[in-house]
């Protein structure tokens, strides 16, 4: 994260003018400038059996949390200040978010590990895989099979403040294609619940094609350019979180 | 294809549904369902016995896997001793994504909780 001395002077203005305005755009801004930070913490994190893109959406929630609190007349660098609030997030999800039950780190490994195992095999039957398949593909049984798949789902996610929006609109445009950026346009008219629009666009346009055009989860997986197994971590993902805010809701 | 029955009981909190998505999976791949169905069918127990047992209740789930020739039914009952409502709740959103998971979905009332039953068929390879 190296900013030249006029970069910094336009980023500390920017913080400054953030700090009083708190206008959208400009923490946009903020947070797109330092994502590079995020990304970097993200990547010490890996080998612990979570997919980096997920730690990088982690890292990313960090990083924005960082720029809303971040207070420029204490004379402190953002990085300085942002570094131990990422890490925190990206610990924190290792501790309460990750794998919600204690899932066995040979357990882990097997889940990413069947998520190439998935794609070879659909690729080759033209179909989803039945589990007996997967499992005599990734050489294992079919009870460590269904336990790693289960794994994917053990996910606890309670946080209601994901960015909304989305940090991944650079990346997302260049997993869809303009068929699919109208068919967000098209959910966005026909939105049965306001829930949906909280997501990021990748959770979004997965919620859609799955309860909505009633694709497959492999099918889904093969139109945005990703796995099988994380289109079900992403829709696990995204049921919890509804049914927490449903439940929230329920209380008030 | 054998038919038959798999019965699990479970204590009607959310950490339990876990264990009915584990049975679910297992009675589903034995029919051989593929893994995009047996996804649909682990939603769709979630979702279900999230509508029975919300943020919990005093008392158990009874769940029922009936292997049937074309598919898996999945009955379950709640039997709970709070003075909990014995009517299922489910959002739209709920609907809609149950409708999308599985061909039949039904709530009731038992004598002491909310009910559910779904049915997935297996589709001909």
């Amino acid at each position: 994260m190296a900013f030249d001395s006029k970069e910094r002077d336009e980023l500390r203005r920017k913080f400054t003018e953030f700090a009083e305005s708190r206008d959208r755009t400009l923490r946009d801004e903020l947070v797109t400038a330092h994502m590079g930070l995020a990304e970097y913490l993200a990547r010490r994190f890996t080998n612990r059996g979570e997919p980096l893109d997920d730690l990088a959406q982690v890292a990313a929630l960090g990083l924005l949390k960082a720029v809303d609190r971040f207070d420029p007349d204490r004379g402190l660098e953002f990085s300085t200040y942002a570094t131990p609030t990422i890490v925190g997030e990206l610990k924190r999800h290792f501790r309460d978010k990750g794998w919600a039950v204690r899932v066995p780190r040979r357990v882990q490994e097997l889940h990413l590990r069947l998520g190439s195992v998935v794609s070879i095999l659909s690729q080759e039957k033209g179909r989803s895989p039945t589990i007996g398949e997967i499992a005599q593909a990734a050489a294992v049984s079919e009870e460590e099979v269904l336990e790693a798949i289960e794994a994917g789902h053990a996910y606890r996610f309670t946080s209601l403040d994901a960015p909304a929006g989305g940090d991944e609109d650079g990346s997302l445009s260049s997993q869809l294609g303009s068929e699919d950026q109208g068919l967000i346009d098209s959910e966005h008219r026909v939105t049965l619940s306001p829930l949906i629009a909280q997501f990021p666009p990748r959770e979004r346009v997965i919620l859609h094609l799955r309860f909505f055009e009633g694709l497959t989860q492999s099918e889904i997986a093969g139109r945005l350019g990703i796995s099988q197994m994380h289109v079900s971590r992403l829709l696990a993902r995204s049921l919890s979180q509804l049914r927490s805010q449903a439940t929230d809701a329920g209380d008030e | 294809m054998a038919t038959g029955e798999v019965r699990l009981e479970v204590p009607a909190s959310p950490e339990f549904l876990r264990i009915t998505r584990i049975m679910v999976a297992g009675v589903a791949s034995r029919l051989g369902f593929t893994l995009d169905e047996v996804e649909d069918l682990r939603i769709a127990i979630d979702e279900l016995c999230f509508a029975l047992v919300g943020k919990g209740r005093t008392g158990i789930i009874a769940i029922r896997y009936l292997m049937l020739d074309d598919g898996l039914a999945v009955e379950g009952d709640g039997h709970f001793t709070d003075d909990g409502a014995n009517e299922p709740t489910l959002s739209p959103m709920s609907h809609q994504i149950l409708g999308a998971m599985v061909d039949e979905v039904e709530l009731g009332r038992g004598p002491d909780g909310p009910t559910f039953r779904m049915v997935k068929r297996l589709r001909p390879a």
